[in-house]
């Protein structure tokens, strides 16, 4: 009924033109019919009209009546208002040009941030059962801090006995030499055990994925590559499947290609099936297999956490040695997928938050002068009849549709936003090409957009709605105006300003907190010489890494020589060394249970120590001074227990640096023994995990002893990034299927570890310069309103004698109040939110006074012109003109 | 004049029982009818038929139809629906009860 009601009315609304016509005709009859019964009585026509007209009413009125009825009548109002909303922008295009952008460098920054969050944080995992999707790991005392991998009899257990989990898989990524065309590389492979693919629920995009029984000895020399290897290496081909790829001398069969946006675990780019030999499948102390989980529908992840704990006491128990703390954690796969950096994305999001608000303070203050500038015409209308209902909406419709134009300004903002940070991101960010503007980001800014219009319109609206007409009509025409209105507006605005200084303030701070520390990051010195120092990565063959005995391992010495040696040969390389693994890129290996000869008691419970294994000469290529003893030679080599520890090292054991002769063990020989090895050299400090970690004790061993690969170090006359090619051609003139990976000069190692670094210092400072610019003008707006609304008082002061300069001292004063009190909330605020920002933060503290005093000064400066400007007009006034100004 | 107002809210009884008594009819006809009926004695602001018939006609009380006049003028002719007679029906009621329980209280003083 109320439907078919609804229908009718609309049914009117639509053909409206019509449906109002045939109300005209109705009444034109009724009027004549009437008219003419009157004449019938004897009136003169004119008396008939008159008495017509009285006894009819407002025609006008009553046609209003009728569309009333239709019930339709809000939405033809809605479009009036819009329609009056528009001309009034029409008419003050700079009101709506800044208003737009405001709100749109506001919106936008805010959307283009919420879609990068939303790719790079929270699409982690886009799998059907993501939700009941865990990994399992393994931590125990053993090797604290450290994250590691199950034992096949572990997973086993899993699999069977917890009974929460509904499909496991176990999973072991490796690196893999592939030689495609003469040209070997490695390719990060991952061996999956069966149930692996089912439960991320993908499809092969092209053959098929790994399935059960391609497990079973004779029928696993199978794989399925990724959509990016098969689009870089493949040329996208459906060939790519029944070809053969050599793998680890290995040959194996492409059954398929994984969808597009499969990559698990992140990067991987060929799959095959687990293959671990039957003696690694027996071995209960073995870290090797990630596993993947999927619970039961309905199951919660306590109770697997509860069944996984019991299983590892069971495990714990048989196996004594698998160390105490021996547990199995379990992580929701959605969280295993965010970057590490998530902290600084949030601050990230932060930052555009008060840009946002900073726009809507902006926003708010031009609605509210708007709002008073208008309210004589506001008056009129009111006084003219019209509902304050009435104005008050058309004030929602101007702010509403001001939303509107700053949510399309938004989205461009948020387009081009989006496109720098893929090109500033660093590489490695997940998901990056990904990043797209989508329905809900898009819902996301126009409900911010609607609602920042809505509660800013509501404000000057109710208020232009409360004033009594003949009050507002008076005092705007009156001598002494808007004495009253300009002490409210005042109040209001200087609020604005106080709010505006502060948030500005606390960005500021924190993009300078993040300047400072990117630029220390960048001085600080790793404590050897980056200049002209060319690196690459020598991952050892499989056939080499495999072998370990005696004459075998003096084989792969010889032949890690004999690459070091050609590369030395190579014109315009100065030195070469190597090491084990790869400088500056937050890779380390850590040696735990150490047996230290003669260390202080206190320090005898830390015994471990960053272990990194180097060749003859490394130190004098590095430029790392050694400070006491000598560094390894070329006799070192051949199984001397000869090692070097560090300056941080010396003293942590012995406080002392004079420890030359003294003996570490950093393993124990088969009977149980300690194997002892002697120091014979002392070497500085050297930063080199991360430039940001402080140096820890860290020992060094000859690298040749044991040689399967690692980073090599070239010194190079010349820039170094022009022997990049040669060196590696070198290398494959006598090792043709040696690969050759992560070419890159020491200074882009360096710049690349700070990616991140980078990334939040380089948004945050545009944060902070566009909320500075908003800031600007909006402290500008509300100075320049106050000033303009002065202007008479101005005019009456000086015409009694002020001096111009008296003027500018008491706008520049009053002006500056707000934003004194504003920046000492700013740093109330940045001392409060510091916490926040501590983790990015090196080499300054969050409260760092200097940073807040620049801070200050900056925002001190720019809000002095912004009062500066205004104030100079002010002061220019002419007396008479001031006088007849209203 | 010494005519009387109607009472609000009446003016939708007036015209459904105006119809029930004598369909179709057009606008003037409607007031017409409801002037001699009440004797000349109610009133009503002749353009407010219009909108009345408006919010009856969304409400399916009333259906319109456009017909000729005997003087072959275009009219629109009114006529009940059957959702109309059921309006009537409990609108004379409602207005019988509130008049009876009014004439109640005005005979008691």
């Amino acid at each position: 009924m109320r439907i078919a009601e609804r229908a009718r009315g609309l049914w009117m609304l639509l053909r409206r033109g019509k449906a109002e016509n045939e109300l005209r005709e109705e009444m034109r009859l009724h009027r004549e019919l009437r008219e003419r019964e009157l004449q019938g009585n004897g009136a003169t026509v004119r008396e008939a009209r008159a008495s017509t007209t009285r006894r009819f009413g407002s025609e006008t009125l009553w046609r209003e009546r009728a569309r009333d009825a239709w019930g339709w009548r809000w939405l033809e109002d809605f479009g009036n208002d819009l329609r009056i909303a528009a001309r009034a922008l029409r008419k003050s295009p700079g009101f709506a040009l800044v208003a737009t952008i405001t709100l749109g460098i506001g919106i936008g920054a805010n959307t283009a941030l919420f879609s990068v969050i939303d790719a790079v944080l929270l699409k982690a995992a886009p799998f059907p059962n993501a939700d009941r999707m865990i990994s399992v790991h393994v931590s125990t005392l053993l090797f604290p801090n450290f994250r590691l991998g199950l034992s096949w009899p572990a997973f086993e257990a899993v699999r069977t006995q917890a009974g929460a989990v509904e499909k496991a898989a176990a999973y072991s990524s490796s690196e893999k030499t592939w030689i495609a065309n003469g040209e070997p590389s490695l390719l990060s492979a991952t061996g999956v055990t069966e149930a692996f693919f089912e439960q991320f629920g993908s499809q092969a995009q092209l053959g098929r994925l790994l399935v059960d029984g391609d497990q079973e000895p004779g029928r696993d020399h199978v794989a399925v590559i990724s959509d990016a290897l098969w689009r870089t290496r493949f040329g996208a081909s459906p060939q790519a499947v029944g070809q053969r790829m050599i793998l680890d001398d290995e040959s194996y069969t492409i059954v398929g290609v994984a969808p597009p946006q499969f990559s698990y675990p992140e990067k991987t780019q060929v799959w095959t099936p687990l293959a671990l030999p039957a003696a690694a499948r027996a071995q209960p102390i073995f870290f090797m297999l990630d596993v993947i989980a999927t619970l039961r529908r309905g199951e919660r992840m306590e109770r697997a956490q509860e069944q996984l704990q019991a299983i590892a006491s069971q495990l714990a128990k048989e196996t004594p040695d698998l160390g105490t703390g021996f547990a199995l954690p379990a992580t929701p796969i959605r969280e295993e997928e965010m970057p590490r950096s998530k902290r600084g994305y949030f601050v990230l999001q932060g930052g555009a938050l008060f840009v946002l608000l900073i726009a809507c303070a902006n926003l708010s203050s031009m609605l509210l002068a708007r709002g008073l500038e208008r309210r004589r015409e506001m008056a009129v209308r009111s006084a003219l009849g019209a509902s304050r209902w009435r104005l008050v909406r058309e004030a929602l419709a101007e702010s509403g549709l001001i939303s509107m134009l700053g949510c399309a300004a938004g989205m461009c903002v948020a387009r081009g936003g989006v496109a720098i940070f893929q090109a500033i991101a660093p590489a490695d960010t997940p998901r990056l090409s990904q990043i797209a503007i989508h329905a809900a980001v898009l819902w996301f800014a126009v409900g911010v957009s609607l609602a920042a219009g809505i509660a800013l319109g509501l404000v000057p609206a109710l208020r232009a709605a409360r004033t009594a007409p003949n009050e507002t009509i008076r005092q705007s025409t009156g001598p002494n105006a808007l004495a009253r209105d300009y002490g409210k507006r005042l109040k209001f605005g200087g609020g604005l300003v106080v709010m505006e200084v502060a948030l500005a303030f606390v960005l500021l701070s924190g993009s300078l907190l993040l300047t400072r520390t990117l630029a220390h990051a960048l001085q600080e010195s790793p404590g050897f010489r980056t200049d002209h120092l060319l690196t690459f990565d020598l991952p050892a063959p499989r056939q080499i890494q495999a072998q370990s005995d005696e004459a075998q391992a003096r084989r792969n010495a010889a032949r890690a020589k004999a690459i070091l040696a050609r590369v030395a040969s190579v014109p315009g390389v100065e030195g070469v060394a190597i090491t084990s693994h790869p400088l500056l890129t937050g890779m380390m290996s850590m040696s735990s249970n150490l047996q230290v000869e003669g260390a202080l008691p206190a320090r005898s419970e830390e015994r471990s120590a960053y272990l990194r294994a180097v060749s003859p000469g490394y130190f004098q290529m590095m430029g790392i001074p050694v400070l006491r003893g000598r560094e390894f030679t070329e006799r070192d080599s051949e199984g001397s227990s000869a090692i070097i520890v560090n300056e941080s090292m010396a003293r942590q054991y012995w406080d002392t640096l004079d420890v030359i002769g003294r003996r570490i063990s950093t393993s124990l020989d088969k009977k149980k023994q300690p194997q002892w090895r002697e120091v014979i050299g002392v070497v500085q400090d050297t930063r080199d995990v991360r430039v940001v970690d402080r140096p820890v004790a860290e020992y060094f061993v000859p690298i040749l002893q044991s040689s399967s690969g690692g980073s090599v170090l070239v010194r190079t006359r010349l820039e170094p990034q022009t022997l990049a090619k040669t060196v590696s051609r070198a290398i494959w003139d006598e090792f043709p299927r040696q690969p050759v990976t992560r070419v890159m000069t020491m200074t882009q190692t360096i710049a690349e570890s700070l990616g991140d670094k980078r990334m939040s210092a380089v948004l945050l400072d545009a944060f902070a310069g566009i909320g500075l610019l908003l800031a600007l003008v909006g402290i500008y707006g509300v100075i320049a309103f106050t000033v303009a609304r002065r202007t008479q008082e101005v005019g009456i002061r000086m015409a009694v004698g002020a001096q111009p300069r008296q003027i500018l001292g008491m706008i520049l004063r009053q002006g500056m109040l707000p934003i004194a009190v504003g920046t000492v909330l700013g740093i109330a605020g940045a001392l409060a939110l510091g916490r926040l920002l501590a983790s990015q933060l090196y080499g300054v503290k969050a409260s760092d006074p200097l940073t807040f005093a620049g801070a200050a000064l900056l925002l001190g400066v720019v809000a002095a012109l912004a009062c500066y400007l205004p104030a100079k007009r002010a002061m220019r006034v002419d007396p008479v003109v001031a006088l007849r100004y209203e | 004049m010494g005519r009387d107002e109607i009472y609000p809210g009446t003016l939708d009884l007036l015209i459904l029982k105006t119809l029930g008594r004598e369909s179709p009819m057009h606008g003037f006809e409607i007031a017409r009818a409801i002037q001699q009926r009440s004797g000349d004695v109610l009133q009503v602001e002749e353009g407010s038929l219009y909108p009345a018939l408006q919010r009856m006609l969304v409400k399916g009380w009333v259906k319109g139809e456009w017909g000729l006049t005997d003087e072959n003028r275009r009219a629109r002719y009114y006529r009940l629906t059957a959702a109309g007679k059921r309006q009537l029906e409990s609108e004379v009621s409602q207005f019988e009860r509130v008049i009876g329980a009014m004439r109640k209280v005005i005979e008691k003083a």
